[in-house]
């Protein structure tokens, strides 16, 4: 199984204090595919990240049960560090720039994990390709960019590192919809030309659900539903509660939920 | 003839100034890149004097060797002291932070008693030791090759931080250490890195500072001092902001020391700190966040 995949198998993680975050969580993004987490604020998504990135120790988090691994090597105990050389780079929530560095140079810390080499200059070549703005901003401070450059530069800079599993936690957040919609047309893109795996983290359930082949759903740190995304865009509550869409579907969706705790049970 | 005065203590302010630089230099790249005030960053100046009079004034190695040996030295020990005591409060209380190096400051002076003990050494003559005249004013060649040198390493220093993939990564962590770490930028490697640099710089400040102070003596950890008012003055957190405020701190105070007397060096350079602050509270130089939303 050396191309399985992201596999998540009954994560339990909780911050000092002993608020626990996430409980029994269990997810799989397979290989060249799109998958996506959707959850209200507060759910426990950003906590899936951290988690998955090596990031807890940040913010006095702790995994207490459960393993997380990639392409199957386990990466629950592995150093930041060391998860973004397996293969794995994240498009951080509030996009976490560094302000006073250019474009460019936010661009190559991208790279950091990676051996010096010309491959790396091509590379930033290619994000310019893709993001013709950044290009022509390459010399500017980061923190003086517009939001939907501040998203695409900290999605270039995540490309950088090669990655074989890209995480985009809450890449829709305060930018314009045709801004968000040029992100995903890429982020497909990027899946079908190029076989990147990708995880995305959203609130936005429409736009995640429209991009995505397979989607969960989180609430208060557990995983409540799953499915296909044509099936949970089909689904009443997911409509209800994320979609916007029009209600009376409540026992309907308690006993899907019933339905699905007790297959995982 | 008062302007041959002036002059005097203007072309000696200089190159005290480069010294002060180098220290600053070295105190605001530790805390830009680590986040700790360090109290002890004289003492590592004032080791590597004592180290200078030892290796260049009793065993008497050429100047350059003395220099790298010495520079080298305290960059391994900035590396070692990252590893055994730094690493272990990171995260912690800012105060417990200052508090520790604090105490690195009292060990540094007490090892110093230990191997050198407790009397004055004389100035390191490491260096060609004649003097020339510009219009009225005498300057020693020491003072000239110390300009020099400290220039040589500020411009090191800069192509280093600015252009270098290291720098880059002790940019980042300073800019934002989740996101840094979140690309794979280890913050051990990059504190350990900056904890050897800036302690070369002040090994350096200490070997050239050995040929120009009197003496080698206990006292020397003041300088150290200066390194606040400079790194203040400029903004804490600014590389150009600690050259310029290290030239600044040392030109008024050696011309006004040199008027109103030695005793009033200290209260000078802390001076000058105090009414920049009450002009501009972050330094001339200091940032505030930049960051559009």
């Amino acid at each position: 199984m050396t191309d399985s995949g992201l596999l998540v198998a009954n994560l339990s993680v909780a911050y000092a204090g002993s608020v626990t975050a996430l409980r029994g969580v269990s997810l799989r993004v397979p290989r060249g595919s799109i998958v996506t987490v959707l959850g209200a604020n507060g759910a426990g998504k950003t906590t899936l990240v951290r988690a998955v990135t090596g990031l807890l120790f940040v913010h006095d988090g702790k995994i207490r049960e459960g393993t997380i691994t990639f392409n199957g090597k386990p990466i629950h105990t592995a150093s930041a560090t060391a998860v973004v050389k397996h293969g794995i780079c994240q498009v951080p929530e509030g996009r976490m720039l560094f302000p006073r560095l250019t474009a460019e140079e936010n661009l190559l810390c991208g790279a950091a994990t990676r051996r010096r080499s010309p491959e790396i200059d091509l590379d930033l070549e290619r994000v310019y390709q893709l993001f013709p703005v950044l290009g022509e901003r390459r010399r500017q401070p980061a923190g003086l960019l517009s939001g939907g450059e501040q998203q695409m530069l900290a999605v270039g800079r995540a490309l950088m590192a090669r990655p074989r599993l890209l995480i985009c936690d809450e890449l829709s957040l305060g930018l314009a919809p045709m801004v968000v919609a040029e992100l995903f047309r890429l982020l497909r893109q990027l899946n079908e030309t190029e076989e990147m795996s990708i995880l995305v983290i959203e609130q936005n359930a429409r736009v995640a659900l429209e991009n995505s082949h397979y989607g969960y759903v989180l609430e208060t740190g557990q995983m409540v539903v799953e499915g296909d995304s044509g099936t949970l865009r089909a689904d009443p509550h997911v409509q209800e509660l994320y979609l916007g869409g029009a209600g009376e579907a409540k026992a309907a969706y308690q006993a899907l939920v019933r339905q699905y705790r007790n297959a995982i049970a | 003839m008062p302007l041959d005065k002036f002059l005097q203590l203007l072309l000696s302010g200089i190159s005290l100034g480069a010294i002060y630089a180098l220290v600053a230099l070295g105190f605001v790249l530790v805390f830009k890149a680590t986040s700790v005030l360090n109290f002890a960053h004289g003492s590592f100046l004032m080791l590597a004097a004592y180290l200078t009079s030892t290796l260049l004034g009793s065993l008497g190695l050429p100047f350059a060797v003395g220099l790298l040996v010495v520079a080298l030295s305290l960059a391994v020990l900035g590396v070692v002291l990252h590893y055994t005591v730094m690493q272990w409060m990171v995260g912690k209380a800012f105060f417990s932070v200052v508090l520790v190096t604090v105490g690195m400051e009292i060990v540094i002076r007490a090892v110093i008693l230990v191997f050198w003990g407790p009397l004055e050494r004389g100035r390191v003559q490491g260096l060609p030791q004649g003097t020339f005249s510009v219009g009225g004013a005498v300057i020693p060649y020491v003072n000239l090759i110390i300009l020099a040198a400290a220039g040589i390493l500020v411009l090191a220093f800069l192509v280093f931080f600015n252009r270098s993939r290291m720098g880059l990564h002790m940019r980042a962590v300073a800019d934002n250490l989740e996101a840094a770490t979140a690309m794979g930028i280890d913050r051990n490697v990059v504190y350990a890195g900056a904890w050897a640099i800036g302690l070369l710089l002040a090994g350096v400040g200490g070997v050239l500072y050995a040929h120009f102070s009197p003496s080698v003596n206990l006292g020397l950890g003041v300088i150290g001092l200066r390194a606040f008012p400079a790194a203040i003055l400029g903004g804490i957190d600014s590389v150009p902001g600690a050259i310029v405020g290290g030239m600044i701190v040392a030109l008024v105070e050696n011309i006004g020391a040199g008027y109103l007397g030695a005793q009033w060096r200290d209260v000078i350079a802390f001076g000058i700190m105090f009414l920049v602050l009450l002009w501009r509270p972050s330094g001339l130089f200091g940032t505030k966040e930049l960051i559009r939303v």
